[in-house]
């Protein structure tokens, strides 16, 4: 076995160090609370330092931060499995107390377990989860072609019968920044379709006019786009970035402490 | 007259429902064939995957589910077709977890089905879905194999000829992603921002104003706009494949191009609906106003 500087930095920080500290923290709950904070601080400096220091133990192929990148997909994995914990622990707790909408929580349960059976057996026999190699869906295919992907295509169109129905009663010019809004809206709705050649189809001699206006309008909603909306995006994206950072450093010194979920006095 | 305004107001929305039905239902089995013109993101995308030559990479990702297919799939099929007519050798992958990559496999089998000389594992390739994509294109950057260490039919990478001497996303030419969320932007923080590959994205047309912030940093190749971006790109293609041409006009099956015939439609309608019940709205304030004068 290789024994590099970085895996053994990684097992060292990362394995040896919450183990002594959670055998150490079982009578004292101080150490206890101080163990993920020491973890978090070098989970989140270890990637910034790497990109600014070209160590192989820090950044090579199997150095210290892409190792990090791949414990995160493995930890990916067990959010999922949290997931489905919650969902269970959830869902049993309805049907047990009889609580409103339980016999919903039997139908998700039974979609999860036979979906998941299916996903399960898929992996179990080398199946896959997606079509054989004759052309036939796998179980989990199945379910998925026939079931979810309809279920969940039908979810979203029902959102254009409620978009019309809230154009109709909500979309008002009240106030000026509404009238913007509108006339902004209604121009990108207009120009993003050829609106105008389909209101002219009736009429033969318009059809001519109506192409060139269409394209007019579509230059404009072009401009609309790209122009106060990129500059607006831009604004937003920088401004969220600023704030994940400044969130992130918050986070690795350990002065944001909510994502342990501590109690009083911890 | 006020009586007639209370009465449109208080329209019960299910004669609202029943017109939205018929105005996308009607142009779906009758299509209307109303005129797409392009835009210049599009043909950015389309141009960039002209100028590829035949045996280069391109990675497409499924990054989207169900909910958005009539938007994406479009988009995800045009960009096989486009890369299979040019010979480019094609990897896909999905990272949206509801159903992604079921999207992928049928997109892929619909997709070869009209090229039958084409053969999996050498011309094209299914890597399958992964979670945590952010971590996961990081890793691709270094080593696609320890990402996806095998493909979704479980054959190891090292196996699969289409992947001899390609070890890192570097060296692939173009990554198109079809996007519904954040996945889209992923791509450009994590792979072009850091790695460099460019990039293509096909987002749904509600997430498409905030691409238009990296189009413009010149952090994107090109952009597909929603369906109207899937409609210019098929129209783009069957200007230049009379194959595809024929195709786009001949299926039965659901097109972009198709459509955008129910999505102008139902745009008219709506227009028309914030017109009348902001009419409506401005002349029962001013009668409430006269009243109280």
């Amino acid at each position: 076995m290789n024994l590099e500087f970085g895996r053994l930095a990684l097992v060292f920080l990362f394995a040896i160090i919450p183990v002594v500290g959670i055998a150490l923290g079982i009578n004292s709950p101080g150490l206890r609370a101080r163990i993920p904070l020491f973890v978090a601080f070098f989970a989140g400096t270890i990637p910034i330092i790497s990109l600014y220091v070209p160590k192989k133990f820090l950044s090579g192929p199997t150095g210290m931060s892409p190792r990090l990148d791949q414990w995160l997909i493995i930890v990916y994995a067990f959010a999922i499995l949290l997931g489905v914990v919650n969902v269970l622990q959830n869902s049993t707790r309805k049907i047990v107390r009889r609580e409103s909408g339980w016999p919903f929580s039997i139908v998700l349960l039974a979609g999860l377990f036979v979906t998941g059976g299916a996903g399960v057996y898929g992996a179990i026999s080398r199946k896959g989860i997606t079509l054989l190699p004759d052309g036939t869906a796998t179980p989990f295919k199945w379910i998925q072609d026939q079931f979810f992907q309809p279920l969940q295509s039908t979810i979203f169109a029902l959102l254009a019968f409620f978009m019309a129905s809230a154009a109709f009663r909500a979309f008002r010019a009240r106030n000026t920044e509404a009238t913007i809004l509108l006339l902004a809206g209604g121009l990108v709705m207009a120009g993003r379709v050829p609106l105008l050649e389909f209101l002219a189809a009736p009429f033969p001699p318009l059809q001519p006019a109506a192409a060139g206006a269409s394209q007019a309008l579509g230059k404009l909603t072009e401009w609309i786009m790209d122009t106060p909306n990129g500059a607006a995006q831009s604004g937003i994206i920088i401004g969220a970035a600023l704030g994940a950072a400044s969130m992130a450093i918050r986070v690795i010194l350990g002065i944001e402490r909510g994502y342990l979920g501590l109690g009083r006095g911890e | 007259m006020a009586g007639m305004l209370d009465k449109l107001l208080s329209l019960d929305r299910r004669w609202i429902f029943l017109l939205v039905l018929l105005c996308v239902g009607t142009p779906i089995v009758m299509p209307i064939g109303l005129p797409v013109t392009t835009t210049g993101s599009t043909r950015a995308a389309f141009d960039y995957i002209e100028s590829l030559k035949p045996g280069n990479y391109v990675w497409i990702s499924f990054d989207y589910g169900p909910s958005s297919a009539p938007e994406n799939d479009p988009m995800a099929e045009a960009f096989l077709r486009q890369c299979f007519a040019k010979k480019i050798r094609v990897i896909v992958c999905a990272f949206y977890p509801l159903g992604g990559l079921g999207l992928a496999t049928n997109s892929l089998a619909k997709v070869t089905a009209e090229y039958p000389n084409l053969r999996y594992g050498e011309d094209y390739v299914n890597l399958g879905y992964k979670d945590g994509a952010a971590a996961v294109m990081r890793r691709l950057g270094e080593d696609i194999a320890e990402a996806f260490p095998a493909d979704v039919r479980g054959t190891p990478l090292a196996q699969l000829p289409i992947m001899k001497g390609l070890r890192s996303i570097r060296q692939v030419q173009l990554v198109c992603s079809v996007a519904t969320g954040v996945i889209g932007e992923y791509w450009i923080t994590q792979v072009h921002s850091q790695i460099g590959t460019p990039i293509i994205i096909g987002p749904t047309a509600v997430a498409a104003p905030k691409y238009y912030a990296y189009l413009n940093a010149g952090q994107l190749v090109g952009m597909l706009g929603g369906m109207k971006g899937a409609a210019e790109y098929e129209k783009l293609l069957a200007a230049r494949y009379p194959d595809m041409a024929h195709f786009y006009q001949s299926t039965r099956g659901f097109t972009a191009t198709k459509g955008m015939d129910g999505q102008t439609v139902i745009h008219a309608v709506i227009i028309l609906f914030i017109l009348v019940g902001n009419v409506a709205y401005i002349m029962s304030r001013r009668a409430a106003q006269k009243k109280g004068a």
